[in-house]
Order: structure tokens, then C-alpha cells, then sequence
């Protein structure tokens, strides 16, 4: 494209949208009958499958390559690379049989030796995938991935191997009922094991990418858009109807937005929570709220007074009016939390809900949030310092920092400062502790409440609050260790008591996730983990 | 010299100095689009003032359940996203965006003419050093050092007034150098010197009051320019700390909502522009006031 270098990128987007239209009526007619436009919001900062952690870089990946499975459109596992697979009695030994007529993009077959390949390559030290921990159910596993560990020095070790080019051995080290969802992610994507040992860098480019899946990448266009052509060497493509998948690198949100509106985008994720009502209201703006598995908290930095003080905590819990903030400020759906694991994760029957069975551990009151600053010293807010809010900078995070600030200053007299920071900033603030208060989202990274609770415990990386709790961290153990649902799930239920009575954090909301697609696309499956879609079987009615 | 020659040099000097304003102000007087900047600006600077006190909303008060809401309905200007009163917050903001112009423009005016002045009149290796020293900070882009002032200390519009004063003296020094070359060879000078007048003396009383017309044209333009670039830095979000609001960081507010909320955008927007509009317009008309050039 000749306008690749225009200076104004809004302009510089409007003119390649432009372009594109052109080239598509001019070209080929068909084509334009089914062309997707994704917008991916920003640049995905690694399409090799084994790196691949960002959404952006999850929902491309998973467009052009495949695992040995894939979620179908009723969110089921269904046989992907493989054929099919057996699980042993006692649940540790899987062995995958891989399709005979599954090709990659360069004309080699996919073979057991490629995903043997890509999963050691993943789990190897220096390759430091952020992702290694989805493999560590494998046996040895995360023995091999630890650089500290010299018992398991060899990937021989490592319990995956490829007896012939079709069988692929897997050992777990404890059986593990969600393995064969985990082989549907993109670090147990395979990769070819010729490209990749010639080529180290073979994924930066679209000449050099070998792929498997139901696209392959025809054009990349850096902080602008990636093109996708239906792949025709991939085994399933007569169930991929679309011709080309556009993704666009659009991070502004009233830009997509707008791009959207005017018919250049087909969907998109991260509206402005300003536009939501005028969405709402509109029935033909193709809004859906999906469901999320995230919570909103203000995390503490409880070492230092007077934050060090549970009362001073409460009062600040209970404080916020949850229910004005999700009506009128992040407007999507959300729920005020009391809790803070989210709906949506099973209890000890998995049909029930942990949120559910678990209730609210607290309430919003003025009067006894004033008594409790009062007991701490602080009557009417009198003496009590200026805290610090740390905020990443996000426009959404300032109004909502902006409405709990003026909450706290009405309803318990005190002053907080608000102060939005760059990402990596920000990061970088809260993992030295140098935070009063932080706000921060969390969202499952599978289907279980452990996901969150092992947040607080004393072990964990991401723990900055300095909340540090035998009994916690026993109840942590107890949960991880048990097999039995019942055993589980109650220490799991007493932990998040736990938590609540000491408040190293306060939970805000439950998020969902808003997202606008057009009404013509069809058969195209959104998920709440993972890629943000599943593109194979989407099609664009006419 | 007696002490009453002395005086009476002086009264000379003064008079011809006041007729010298009054005859400049005639000019700019006729100046249509100057005078009526100048009338629109005083008039936004009693709003400033008294605005956000006009009703009884201060510019934090929040009403969620009122968020949104269209002018009209006890609201004047509407509310915001947050349910809070735009009337007071647009003209808190102006209130904001004015103080930092004036002081932005009164530190580039103190500290440009002194530096200016001092290393035109003494000219030789001191001249030089000293304008190096101004080429080193021109040389230093804006947005670096702002970032990094903002982290060393808290944003706030203190924060803005020192890093925008930090760079906007460095034209006013260039310029009133300039003037002083050229003036110190007049022979006035000579005489003040010849009369036994101090260096102090003779900058403070003669070269700088003979470079006025320059600096207040500088003093008008820069004004406009602190505006915008805060503007600029809210807009970045490097601005005033939450929840005061400048003009610049309401117009960042309403782009959220551009499409649901247009007079989110519309007030502070228009408010914005006519400030830098009228800043502009009289820095014009001074400029041609001053320049007996444009008046022949």
C-alpha cells in the first residue's frame, strides 16, 4: 500500500480501509462475500505459538495453527490434529493419534515429532515462555522448566513422547480431567520441527511462518493489520467458509468504534464505557455482553500504617456504593462484588456455583465504615494521611478512580490521591510495593476458584499486598492437594473467608466482557478465556 | 551630575516612556478584533472567578444517577460522566488553564528579560556561554523532561507551571538579547554611563523598560502557548491531579463520549479555542501597536 507511510495514523487508517475496499471490489467478487475484520486492538507481541500470552497473540494464533483438539461451537472438545486418543485407567497416560492427512503450509505432513518438539522447546529454561506453566501436568514437566532443578536436566525426561509419526505418548503426573482443554491452547500448538530448528526466528515474518490451521497469514502490515487467507491444505477446509480474515491493529477505542459503525470493522472487543448506553439502546448495534471470569479489587499495601490496620480496610470496603459504580460508571452488566471469586466457577457439585454457595461476606454502611476509622483513630477522617491511588492509565480507570475517590471523601471525610500510571510503570510500582492502594483486575486462567485464591498466598508472585497467612496458605495446600471435590472446595470456601475478614484487598465488581459484532456474521464463537474468538466455522450471511 | 539634573534627566525619560504607551494603546485601540479579545478575555477572567460559584455545585460534587445528563434541568451546561456539574467544572478549568497561562507568562517574562538583558549588555565570552546554555535547553525536546519532571514530582499544576516556565523564557531571553544589542549602542546609554550609572541601573532602568514593547508581545503569545501545551499534557494525561479538571483534560473527558455526549466536548472545546483565539488576536494587535513600521 502506498500510504503505509502517512503521517496521521487516523487518516493513515481511514485511506487503507479505503484501499481495501477498492482492491476487494476490483479483484475478486467472491471474495468479498466473505471477509471478516477483527480488530485485535494492538499488535500481538509474539505469534510463535509456545510465547504466545496476549489476547491479541492468542486469537491469531489460534486462527492459523491447531492443536490436537478444538472447542466446536458448543464450547465441546471435539478431535482436532488428532484423530483420536485413549486415556488409560488411572488417567495419566494419554496416547493422541494424529490424522494421516494433516499438512502444514510448506507440504510436510504434521507428525507425533512436531508437538514432541514444540512442547520440550516450550518447557526448555532459556526459552522462557510465560505460558510454560499450561504443561506442567506433564510429568517432569516443571522439574525440566525450573532452571534451579538438575535432577531433570534432559527433555528425554519430560513424560511426552512421539513413538512413530502418527502416536503421541503423553505421562501426567497426576491425572488431570481438563488436559485434553488444555491441549485446545496455543502452547500445545505444534510446531514444524524443520522450520523452526533452521530458522529461529521463522515467525516474523508471513514467508518464513509454517502453519497448520484453518488460515494461513498473507499479509502483515506492522501496528496497522494482519491479512488471513483460508488455508486450502488444511484437513477440515471444507468446514471453513471464510475466504479472508482481517485483523486490525486499532488500540484507540472510539476509533474502532467508529470503524465499526461505519461498517469497516465486524467486530469489536473494548468499548468506551461512554458509548455503552447509546449502544444499549440501539437494537441494531450488535452489543453483546458476554460473560468474564475477572474480578475488579483495590489491593492494599498492608505493611505500612495506616493501611497495616484491618478496621481502616473495612472501612474503606465499606464505603463504596458497588451497585451506582456498575449502573452508572462501568455501565456493562457488571456485578457489585461482596466476594471475590467471581460467578461462574464450580462448587463441590461443579453444576452449582462457588459465588453462589459462598455468598456475600460483607455489606456496604456508612455509619459503621466511620465508627471502624473512628475505633482506628481517625474520627471523621481527621489525621488520616493522603494515600496514594495507583491506576493504569486507561481512561475507564480514571472515571472509575475519580467516582471511589469522591465516595471516600463524602462518606468517610478522607483524601485520596489519584494517580495514573503507564503499564510497565505501574507494574513495576506494585511488585516493589511502593503502592498505598492499587487498583487491578484478575482474570481466571482456568476453571477453578484456585486460580484466584492462590493469588494471596504467601508464595505467590503476584501477592503484593504483603498479606501473609499461615492458616491461609494451609487452606491453599489443603485445597491443592486433595483430590476429593468435597475436601477442596471447603478449604477453598474458608480461605476466601479468610481473605474477606482480613481484606489485604477489596473486591469492586465482577466484569463482563461487552463486545460488538455485526449481524451478519455467523456461526462465530466467543470465549471467555483464551482467544477472544474461535473464526473456523464463521461465515458472513448474506 | 546634581541631584537635580539627575532628576529632572529622569523625568524626562518617563514621560517620554508614558507618552510612548499611551500612544501605542490609542493604536491598538483601533485595532477592532484586539480590542474585543481584550474585553472577552476580562470578562472570561471574572468568570473564572465567580463561576464555580454560581450555583450550588462545587466541581467535585458527584450524583451518579445524573450522570449524563443533557444542559437543561438545574444543570447549565449538563453533567458530566460522573454527575458532576459542568458549568462549574468548565469554568473551574478555565480558572486553571488561565492561572497557569499567567504564570507561565509572567516566569517567562521576569526570568527571560533579566537573562537576555544581563548577557546582551555584557556581551563577549558571557554572551556566548549564556546562549549556549539556552541552545542546550532549546535542543531538549518538551514531552522528555516534562515526563520525567512529572515522575520526580507530583503532577499537579505546580508540576506544569515549573516545566512549561522551564522552556518559555528561553524565546523571551533570544529576543530581548536581541533588543539590548541593539539599544546598548544607543547613545543614552553612553550618557547614563558617562553619568556614573551602574550596570544594575542601567539594565533595570533603561534597557529593559525600552524592550517592553517586545515582551508584552511575548508575554501575549506565550500565554496562549502555556494554554495549549498544558492542554496537550492533560490530553496526554500528564496534567492536574484528579478530580480538578483544566480546560484541557475536560475536552479529554468528552472525546469518551463524543458520540452519546457531544456538549462533553462542545463547552470546553469552544471555550479552549476562543481563549487561545483571543490570546492570539491581541498578541496581534500589540505586536502592530508596537511596530511603528505597521502604523506608517
Amino acid at each position: 500500500m502506498a500510504n503505509r507511510s502517512a503521517g496521521i495514523p487516523i487518516i493513515c487508517l481511514f485511506l487503507v480501509v479505503l484501499v481495501i475496499a477498492g482492491c476487494n471490489t476490483q479483484e475478486i467478487g467472491e471474495i468479498e462475500e466473505q471477509v471478516l475484520t477483527f480488530n485485535l486492538s494492538s499488535e500481538p507481541e509474539s505469534i510463535d505459538p509456545g510465547r504466545a500470552s496476549g489476547q491479541p497473540d492468542l486469537t491469531l494464533v489460534n486462527a492459523v495453527m491447531e492443536g490436537l483438539t478444538r472447542y466446536n461451537l458448543q464450547s465441546e472438545i471435539e478431535p482436532a490434529m488428532a484423530e483420536d486418543w485413549e486415556i488409560s485407567e488411572d488417567g495419566r497416560l494419554y496416547t493422541f493419534y494424529i490424522r494421516d492427512d494433516v499438512q502444514w503450509s510448506n507440504g510436510d505432513p504434521v507428525t507425533a515429532y512436531d508437538f514432541e518438539y514444540a512442547w520440550k522447546r516450550v518447557l526448555e529454561p532459556e526459552y522462557a515462555s510465560s505460558y510454560a506453566y499450561q504443561l506442567y501436568s506433564i510429568k517432569n514437566a516443571a522439574a525440566y522448566n525450573d532452571p534451579e532443578n538438575t535432577e531433570v536436566n534432559s527433555s528425554d525426561m519430560v513424560g511426552v513422547e512421539a513413538l512413530n509419526e502418527t502416536v503421541l505418548e503423553v505421562v501426567l503426573e497426576a491425572p488431570a480431567s481438563h488436559f485434553l482443554s488444555l491441549t485446545a491452547f496455543p502452547t500445545f500448538f505444534p510446531v514444524h520441527k524443520g522450520t523452526a530448528e533452521a530458522d529461529p526466528d521463522w515467525f516474523t515474518s508471513p514467508e518464513t511462518y509454517v502453519n497448520n490451521g484453518p488460515f494461513k497469514i498473507s499479509g502483515w502490515e506492522e501496528h496497522q493489520r494482519f491479512i488471513c487467507e483460508k488455508n486450502d491444505s488444511y484437513w477440515d477446509k471444507d468446514n471453513v467458509n471464510l475466504q479472508r480474515l482481517v485483523f486490525t491493529l486499532v488500540s484507540e477505542e472510539s476509533t474502532a468504534l467508529a470503524m465499526y459503525e461505519t461498517d469497516d470493522l465486524d467486530m469489536v472487543y473494548n468499548i468506551p464505557a461512554q458509548e455503552l448506553d447509546r449502544l444499549k439502546a440501539d437494537p441494531n448495534s450488535g452489543l453483546v455482553i458476554g460473560s468474564d471470569l475477572a474480578v475488579a479489587k483495590y489491593i492494599f499495601n498492608i505493611t505500612e500504617p495506616p493501611l497495616d490496620d484491618v478496621k481502616v480496610r473495612k472501612a474503606l470496603a465499606k464505603s463504596i456504593h458497588r451497585n451506582e459504580l456498575v449502573e452508572h460508571v462501568t455501565k456493562a452488566g457488571e456485578k457489585p462484588a461482596y466476594a471475590y471469586v467471581p460467578y461462574g466457577l464450580p462448587d463441590i457439585n461443579p453444576q452449582d456455583d462457588f459465588r453462589k454457595a459462598g455468598g456475600d461476606y460483607f455489606k456496604e454502611n456508612i455509619e459503621k465504615a466511620r465508627e471502624l476509622l473512628k475505633s482506628a483513630g481517625f474520627p471523621e477522617g481527621e489525621g488520616f494521611p493522603e494515600l496514594e491511588l495507583l491506576i493504569n492509565d486507561s481512561q475507564d480507570n480514571i472515571r472509575l478512580a475519580q467516582a471511589v475517590q469522591e465516595m471516600w471523601k463524602q462518606n468517610l471525610g478522607i483524601n485520596i490521591k489519584v494517580r495514573p500510571i503507564e503499564w510497565r510503570v505501574y507494574l513495576g510500582k506494585m511488585f516493589d510495593m511502593e503502592h498505598d492502594i492499587a487498583a487491578a483486575g484478575w482474570g481466571a486462567d482456568y476453571n477453578d476458584p484456585m486460580t484466584f485464591l492462590e493469588f494471596y498466598a504467601s508464595w505467590s508472585g503476584n501477592n503484593t499486598s504483603g498479606y501473609s497467612s499461615d492458616e491461609y496458605d494451609e487452606k491453599i495446600n489443603l485445597a491443592a492437594a486433595s483430590n476429593d471435590p468435597e475436601v477442596r472446595v471447603s478449604a477453598m470456601h474458608k480461605a476466601e473467608s479468610d481473605l474477606m475478614e482480613h481484606m489485604p484487598m477489596i473486591p469492586v465488581y465482577f466484569y463482563t466482557q461487552p463486545y460488538l459484532v455485526k449481524e451478519q456474521v455467523t456461526d462465530l464463537l466467543v470465549t471467555s478465556f483464551g482467544p477472544q474468538a474461535e473464526f473456523k466455522w464463521a461465515y458472513i450471511e448474506k | 551630575m546634581t541631584p537635580a539634573l539627575n532628576l529632572w534627566v529622569q523625568e524626562r525619560v518617563n514621560k517620554t516612556q508614558m507618552s510612548n504607551l499611551g500612544r501605542m494603546w490609542l493604536r491598538f485601540r483601533r485595532n477592532r478584533a484586539a480590542l474585543l479579545s481584550l474585553v472577552f478575555i476580562i470578562m472570561l477572567m471574572f468568570l473564572a472567578l465567580a463561576g464555580p460559584h454560581l450555583n450550588h455545585w462545587t466541581y467535585s460534587d458527584q450524583v451518579l444517577k445524573n450522570a449524563n445528563e443533557p444542559p437543561g434541568n438545574g444543570y447549565w451546561f449538563g453533567t458530566d460522566s460522573l454527575g458532576r456539574d459542568l458549568f462549574t467544572r468548565v469554568w473551574h478549568g478555565t480558572r486553571i488553564s488561565l492561572l497557569i497561562g499567567l504564570f507561565t507568562g509572567l516566569c517567562s517574562v521576569t526570568i527571560g528579560a533579566v537573562y537576555g538583558s544581563i548577557s546582551g549588555f555584557v556581551g563577549g565570552l558571557t554572551d556566548e556561554i549564556m546562549m549556549k546554555i539556552v541552545e542546550i535547553l532549546y535542543a531538549i525536546p518538551f514531552l522528555f523532561y516534562v515526563i520525567l519532571l512529572m515522575l520526580l514530582l507530583d503532577p499537579g499544576v505546580n508540576t506544569i507551571v515549573l516545566s512549561l516556565a522551564v522552556v518559555s523564557w528561553l524565546g523571551t531571553a533570544r529576543i530581548v538579547r536581541g533588543q539590548v544589542l541593539k539599544i546598548k549602542e544607543e547613545e543614552y546609554i553612553l550618557a547614563a554611563r558617562i553619568l556614573g550609572a551602574g550596570k544594575g541601573r542601567i539594565i533595570m532602568r533603561h534597557l529593559i523598560p525600552n524592550t517592553m514593547g517586545p515582551l508584552i508581545v511575548m508575554v501575549t503569545v506565550t500565554i496562549p502557548d502555556a494554554i495549549f501545551a498544558e492542554a496537550f499534557l492533560s490530553f496526554l494525561g500528564l496534567g492536574v491531579s484528579f478530580p480538578v479538571a483544566s480546560l484541557g483534560y475536560l475536552v479529554n473527558e468528552g472525546i469518551q463520549g463524543i458520540r452519546s455526549y457531544p456538549w462533553q466536548l462542545l463547552y470546553p472545546a469552544v471555550l479552549l479555542s476562543l481563549i487561545i483565539l483571543a490570546f492570539n488576536l491581541i498578541a496581534d494587535g500589540l505586536r502592530d501597536a508596537f511596530d511603528p513600521k505597521t502604523n506608517s
